[in-house]
């Protein structure tokens, strides 16, 4: 019976080891720095999709975000290119892959992840969710509402002036309609007294 | 009474009956990459916020803090300010 065991084993084994796993979908997303010249920029890029040739992977999609600031410095840059490559590859070649990432110069920081499952579908069509695009429309939003938000102060302002000049104005008209309600009677009593006095002057009997 | 409502509509509404806000959206994943979304989830500081007060669920939680941990892996969110 052992031996029966033994060679049932060997059977089995190498099967095993032949099973190579399917290629698995990834998200590479790759920063570099900005100050780099058109050439070198270019053999970065065809350098990382040489990678993927090198480890029998396919070039799903990608999706370049461009210039973009980062939140802290990476060696001595506060700027970076964003670009994140989908592809296809088998995963016993992936470490071979974040490997060579490690080692090709004028990248900063690189990160190999597997997309969720529910995102899957959306990359194997080639149109992934783009960030970028969201990102800039976000930051444009955020403007328009600092924009709003300051215009609505400066009205809020604009009509605390006003009110404050409306105030003033009623309180002017106040007074000179008081000032308007005494001159008449003054100049009555005036009209009144010259007439008076004149009276008082054009009498003889008086004899003054 | 009057005093009363006033009162009620100043005081802040109990934060322990938040309800997710991924979970209103029905999310499934949360990206490290979609800044807009990671955002409003992290004080001025760069620490993520507790649970406590922002009313995530324990699974939206778990995601938000591995999309923030890649995001300032790859330098998009601050580790610190």
């Amino acid at each position: 019976m052992p031996s029966a065991q033994t060679s049932a084993a060997p059977e089995t084994l190498p099967e095993v080891l032949d099973e190579t796993p399917e290629a698995g979908l990834y998200e590479l997303c790759v920063l570099s720095p900005v100050n780099l010249s058109q050439k070198e920029e270019q053999t970065l890029l065809s350098g990382i999709e040489e990678l993927f040739a090198e480890a029998e992977g396919k070039l799903v999609a990608k999706d370049a975000w461009g210039r973009r600031g980062l939140a802290y410095r990476i060696k001595k840059q506060t700027e970076g290119n964003f670009v994140i490559y989908y592809f296809e590859v088998n995963p016993q070649k992936l470490k071979e892959v974040d490997k060579q990432l490690r080692i090709l110069p004028n990248v900063l920081r690189h990160l190999i992840v597997k997309p969720p499952k529910e995102m899957l579908p959306l990359i194997a069509k080639g149109t992934p969710v783009k960030y970028s695009e969201r990102y800039e429309q976000w930051i444009k939003d955020q403007a328009t509402a600092v924009e709003t938000e300051r215009r609505e102060e400066e009205g809020r302002l604009q009509k605390k002036v006003a009110d404050r000049a409306k105030i003033q104005a009623k309180r002017t008209e106040v007074k000179k309609k008081e000032v308007q309600k005494k001159v008449p009677t003054s100049t009555l009593e005036e009209a009144d007294l010259s007439k008076k006095l004149e009276e008082l002057i054009s009498d003889d009997t008086l004899g003054l | 009474m009057d005093y009363r409502k006033q009162r009620q509509q100043q005081q802040r509404a109990d934060p322990r009956l938040k309800k997710c806000p991924f979970c209103l959206k029905e999310a499934k994943v949360i990206d490290y990459k979609d800044y807009p979304t990671i955002k409003p989830f992290m004080d001025y500081f760069g620490n993520i916020m507790k649970r406590y007060y922002s009313g995530l669920c324990l699974k939206h939680q778990k995601m938000l803090k591995n999309a923030i941990e890649r995001a300032r892996f790859m330098g998009m969110v601050a580790y610190r300010k």
